[in-house]
């Protein structure tokens, strides 16, 4: 705490600076030294791998471990699942979640306070306990072990979070606004079309939100994907890997990499979306 | 889980769900319009998609689950075999569902009780102004969020792994021990694995809360302190501290709900061992639901239901302990 007691003067920002920064990083590099280590590994051999313990410097340099894991373990297979589920998760609650969101802030109707209060009542409901009924479901409309079925589990029972984040959004937009889209004579669909953009913010967090943890799903996938490995995710195909191969941790690592560095880009890019748009979605 | 992660979204429902819910009375009368004629096709089309996800796959699987958990059903056939509270029953001696409990709490309690303070600190430092580097240091903690919980789990069990982990390297080379050790042998020490595994994987998302929260606090505020002569330390305790006190509140809650969920880290780390000793709630869920053949949907639904009901009033009486000394604190005036 000393670090951030006074700086006042320019050369004290210096020294604390000084201070605070060797920390942080120190600190930083064991944080990521994980990432770190799995990167190396996914370039070390075998042997490489199992005498080098905690060294990071791989003994050889090749892409031997990707193309392994790619190719032979159908790691692009998972890769092309996990973009699937999660591009679709994502277009399924961003859409029905702004639409839900935008008329019950906007509109009131027979209903509509039970269904906010049933929203928020369900907000904390974990996935593992209703994870059955939904297996059941699912099985039922004939689409077990199909795509679809994942991306309609993956996206039905999340979300109640969004919809309020819609609600907050558009209920904070100034009543005039409205007014005046409909002096110019824009119906329903219209006058929805002109504040949807204005709702910028929620969406980059409704985006980002879903695409990391769909990306992340693992308890879903798992359990839908049973009986057909073919389809699974990342998350889970890992799992899978791992049983099959369970000596070959560099193809391993290989595939971890190939599986991380994309979100890894994705948030480096949209970084100050997120935490501007969560600020934004915060206050109250 | 984590969906769930849980999600990363979960939180930010926080701060936000009170306010439209607060502000509702004063505004219901002038902002929101009565539908008319064709309008009314409008809403229902706009309703449609959400209503019937969330029918289907929140409300329906609720009900279900009570309903399923009176019958001693294995998914195959019809639902006909009504056992009463016979699955209830049994899962109050089952000592497994009871390991199952005490671990999900334990782990509950402890990654709340260390992620949310090393988070907050983390976040206050990060938000300084004559910090250098911020995007790249933020970057850094937030990165292990990225990767999928079970991926997580699986690049521990090789760095802690006793042959050849990095773990065991380093406490060799530096003299510590001279004989690997197995952190998954023993249920206390695979446990706190588990808990600081997850505090690491999770710790940027709560950084990323507690860095909203901060920035919510008006610049204003702060520079008025400053004219008066407050330091740096007095506008963090006296300013930034009690104006975040009711996001702090929710991301609390969030935290430990979150937590009781914990799944794939589980599974990936421990698979429940050794033996059945770190079980949580949500594994002895899918080991009785999908785990072995016959399932078991009428026994994993009542678990559920059980610790669904112990998760709901240790929660709310948490809520209530906290209103309670907020209302005690200002009594007093502390």
């Amino acid at each position: 705490m000393a670090t951030i007691t006074k700086p006042t003067g320019r050369s004290q920002a210096v020294r604390a600076n000084l201070i605070a920064l060797p920390i942080l990083l120190v600190v930083g590099l064991v944080w990521i030294y994980p990432f770190l280590w799995t990167i190396s590994a996914a370039f070390k051999t075998q042997a490489g791998m199992f005498t080098s313990g905690a060294s990071l410097v791989p003994d050889q340099l090749n892409f031997d471990n990707f193309v392994r894991a790619w190719v032979n373990a159908g790691f692009s297979g998972y890769f092309v699942n996990t973009v699937l589920y999660s591009v679709a998760s994502t277009l399924v609650e961003l859409v029905k979640a702004a639409l839900c969101g935008y008329v019950l802030a906007r509109y009131e109707f027979p209903g509509r306070t039970l269904l906010y209060r049933m929203i928020v009542g369900t907000l904390f409901i974990p996935v593992a306990s209703i994870i059955v009924p939904q297996f059941v479901l699912i099985e039922q409309l004939g689409l077990l072990n199909t795509r679809a079925g994942v991306i309609l589990a993956m996206s039905g029972g999340a979300g109640a979070l969004y919809v309020l984040l819609f609600v907050g959004f558009f209920s904070s937009v100034p009543t005039d606004l409205f007014e005046a889209a409909k002096l110019d004579g824009a119906g329903f669909l219209k006058t929805f079309r002109l504040i949807l953009p204005l709702a910028k913010p929620v969406i980059a967090v409704v985006v980002i939100f879903q695409f990391i943890s769909s990306w992340n799903e693992f308890n879903i996938p798992l359990v839908f994907t049973l009986g057909q490995p073919d389809l699974q995710n990342l998350a889970v195909g890992m799992l899978s890997f791992q049983g099959e191969h369970a000596t070959d941790w560099t193809g391993f690592a290989a595939g971890m990499t190939i599986s991380f560095l994309p979100m890894l880009m994705i948030f480096l890019f949209f970084q100050s979306y997120f935490t501007r748009g969560l600020a934004g979605a915060t206050k109250g | 889980m984590t969906t769930t992660a849980p999600a990363p979204g979960r939180e930010k429902v926080t701060g936000r769900d009170r306010s439209p819910a607060k502000r509702e009375p004063e505004r219901v009368d002038h902002s929101r319009e009565r539908v008319r004629g064709l309008d009314r096709v409008w809403l229902l089309v706009f309703l449609a998609p959400f209503l019937l996800l969330y029918l289907g796959f929140t409300i329906w699987p609720l009900v279900a689950t009570i309903y399923y958990s009176f019958f001693d059903w294995s998914g195959i056939g019809p639902i006909d075999h009504f056992v009463g509270a016979g699955n209830y029953g049994s899962i109050l001696v089952d000592p497994l569902f009871w390991v199952s409990v005490v671990n999900t709490l334990i782990f509950a309690l402890l990654t709340t009780a260390i992620k949310l303070p090393i988070s907050l600190l983390a976040a206050i430092l990060l938000t300084r102004k004559w910090l250098r580097g911020k995007r790249f240091l933020r970057t850094m903690f937030f990165a292990p969020l990225i990767i999928p919980v079970a991926m997580a789990g699986l690049v521990f069990t090789y760095l802690l792994n006793p042959s050849n982990g990095a773990l065991n390297a380093i406490l060799r080379d530096l003299g510590l021990v001279d004989r690997g050790f197995d952190v998954f042998a023993n249920r206390w020490s695979a446990l706190l694995v588990l808990v600081l595994v997850s505090i690491w994987q999770i710790f940027g998302q709560y950084m990323i809360y507690w860095i909203a929260a901060l920035q919510n606090v008006p610049e204003e505020v702060y520079e008025a302190a400053a004219i008066d002569g407050a330091g740096e330390w007095k506008k963090l305790t006296r300013i930034t501290l009690p104006m975040i006190r009711p996001v702090a509140v929710i991301i609390t809650l969030l935290g430990i709900v979150n937590a009781m969920h914990v799944f794939g880290l589980v599974v990936t780390l421990t698979a429940g061992g050794p033996g059945t000793s770190t079980y949580v709630v949500s594994y002895f869920i899918y080991q009785n639901a999908f785990g072995s053949v016959p399932f078991a949907y009428g026994y994993a639904s009542a678990a559920a239901l059980l610790f669904s009901v112990i998760a709901f009033v240790l929660v709310s009486a948490q809520g209530v302990a906290v209103r309670r000394a907020q209302r005690l604190r200002k009594e007093y005036g502390v």
